[in-house]
């Protein structure tokens, strides 16, 4: 398996981790998309712009990356900060058409801002790494950051809000949890690591434009999420991870890939309801590496 | 504030000021007014349909009434919302039973501790000593709650996979965790057995003893109620038609009338 297929699964493993967030609380949000290509259009334009003043034009130093990728995440965390409050009002399958018309929306200005490059976007993006391995350690660390957080998350009271919210937001609010904040937490979190990933990969793909935020990649990304699992950090990585290696593993038999990738995005839902990562599997898993991780979500002993 | 300027005279914990509530066409509640003392069990009864859940979902702030308006300890409560009155001080149960189904019984109570669990953020991320100190008290009240409740044993337990009964003191359970002044129980005997229904009578008047609780509860059965509560109203079609101790209201006679059918007469006579 090549680094480059491998950076793109990382990346993907970012989104849908993004996309887990907010459906963490019960919230079905398709914005990751859009505030991944805000933070791609801000690594995009600082990189080409003033930072090629530090670097040599075509690398650019790490610090440079990893500043950019604050900017980025800050700028998507603030969109989504100022649209959170009256969006998240909405409920169910509102909201999540409600967040494809932002993704829309933003797409429609990296369109059409007299600084985006129009429809061919920014090319010639400098390179922090030389080679895509580079790429590959550094998503790996930003990945395995953002898995500790969800991971520390459900000892935190922030994740079991989370989570009572998800059951049930009305008895929530009866146990004294500010919901529209916590819901607001989750909506920003979610925003801020599309945005850090999409600063990332803005470096990655050398070129940006406002295909990286499309309708189509708001599907794809809560695939992932289905695909794998919404109740642990782990089935949205999963979901990630295998959604995007699929239609290049698949590459060799032509045109059928698409058909077959649809074929276990299809298929998938239907054998593995809940995702491929549920309660009883970890548990399962958790019986076999003989250790009792995730006891606490879990309901072992008979009584 | 709105403290009554005689001091003799105790500010009532809950007043329920002339509220109304209108859906539509349906007049739930009709200028209903009801004071709360601290420390009494109140019942509130009624035929079906008659507003008292109604009243509840006002008084926890899930409703907005359309007419009239609560103060706790004389302050107004209007625009709180839920979980601003239940940061008051007033935590409810369920008619229909809201238990977070995903979690485990222990979780459920760990929820209800929300307000007891702030620690500060880097802490918790890192797990540090004082975080796990604070987590550890968390847990011992919450198992403390779950004994009280007899509902230790089952604490891994999935709350979605618990038989009824223990449902509904999981509910109480995470109500009590929110550390209420006043507790609303909606008809927390439903469905439970002349045992059970005994059992909860004992279990509420010992859960107000240890609390120091003003309850407010809703329920049909009324032999139970009559033994359990301080006093009572009771509601007909939105309106409150009595008001006082258990012996008073048993012999109202619009009660009879409205609650009982009207002995000997023709039922469904209208209001």
């Amino acid at each position: 398996m090549d680094a480059a297929l491998l950076e793109q699964m990382l990346l993907g493993a970012l989104l849908a981790l993004s996309v887990y967030l907010p459906l963490g609380c019960g919230q079905l949000s398709l914005a990751t998309p859009g505030f991944y290509a805000v933070g791609g259009y801000v690594a995009a334009l600082l990189s080409t712009g003033v930072a090629a003043f530090v670097g040599s034009g075509a690398t650019s130093p790490l610090w440079a990356l990893l500043a950019e990728m604050v900017l980025g995440g800050m700028l998507a965390g603030l969109i989504a900060l100022a649209i959170g409050g009256p969006v998240l009002r909405l409920r169910g399958i509102y909201l999540a058409i409600a967040t494809i018309a932002l993704v829309e929306i933003l797409r429609v200005l990296n369109l059409n801002l007299p600084f985006t490059g129009g429809a061919m976007g920014i090319f010639g993006i400098p390179q922090p790494f030389a080679h895509a391995e580079g790429y590959v350690l550094f998503t790996l660390a930003l990945l395995a950051l953002a898995c500790w957080l969800c991971q520390r998350l459900e000892a935190l009271r922030l994740g079991r809000a989370m989570a009572a919210i998800r059951d049930d937001e009305l008895a929530a609010a009866s146990v004294g949890i500010d919901t529209p904040r916590t819901k607001l937490i989750a909506f920003v979190a979610s925003a801020v690591l599309a945005g850090v990933t999409g600063a990332l990969a803005a470096h990655f793909l050398n070129s940006w434009n406002a295909r990286a935020g499309s309708f189509d990649a708001s599907i794809t990304t809560l695939a992932f999420v289905v695909f794998g699992g919404s109740r642990f950090w782990l089935g949205p990585v999963i979901g990630g991870l295998a959604l995007t290696a699929l239609p290049e593993l698949l590459r060799p038999v032509g045109d059928l890939r698409l058909i077959l990738f649809g074929a276990v995005i299809l298929l998938g839902p239907l054998f593995f309801p809940q995702g491929l990562v549920t309660a009883e599997r970890l548990r399962a898993l958790g019986a076999l590496l003989g250790r009792g991780r995730h006891r606490s979500r879990q309901a072992p002993q008979a009584p | 504030m709105n403290r009554s300027p005689d001091a003799t005279a105790p500010v009532p914990l809950l007043q329920v000021e002339a509220v109304s509530c209108r859906f539509g066409g349906l007049l739930a509640l009709d200028r209903v007014s009801l004071e709360l003392e601290e420390g009494e069990i109140f019942g509130l009864i009624g035929p079906n349909g008659a507003g008292k859940t109604t009243l509840f979902n006002v008084i926890s702030g899930l409703t907005t009434p359309s007419g009239g308006r609560c103060l706790w300890r004389g302050v107004p409560t209007t625009g709180l919302g839920a979980s601003g009155l239940n940061r008051l001080g007033i935590a409810r149960t369920f008619q229909n039973l809201r238990l977070f189904e995903s979690l485990t019984v222990r979780e459920n109570v760990l929820v209800g501790l929300h307000h007891a669990a702030r620690a500060p953020l880097l802490g918790a991320l890192l797990g540090n000593g004082a975080f796990r100190r604070h987590q550890g008290r968390l847990e011992a009240r919450a198992m403390e709650l779950l004994t009280l409740l007899e509902l230790a044993a089952l604490a891994e337990q999935r709350a979605g996979d618990l038989p009824y009964g223990d449902r509904r003191r999981l509910e109480i359970a995470r109500a009590l965790a929110t550390a209420p002044q006043l507790l609303l129980l909606d008809e927390p005997a439903a469905g439970m057995n002349p045992a059970e229904k005994d059992d909860l009578r004992q279990l509420i008047g010992r859960i107000r003893d240890h609390f120091a609780l003003t309850v407010l509860i809703i329920e049909h059965h009324v032999p139970l109620m009559m033994r359990l509560c301080d006093r009572l109203a009771v509601l007909n079609f939105g309106q409150r038609i009595a008001l006082g101790s258990p012996a008073e209201v048993r012999t109202d006679p619009r009660v009879i009338e409205a609650y009982l059918g009207g002995q000997g007469q023709a039922r469904g006579e209208g209001r």
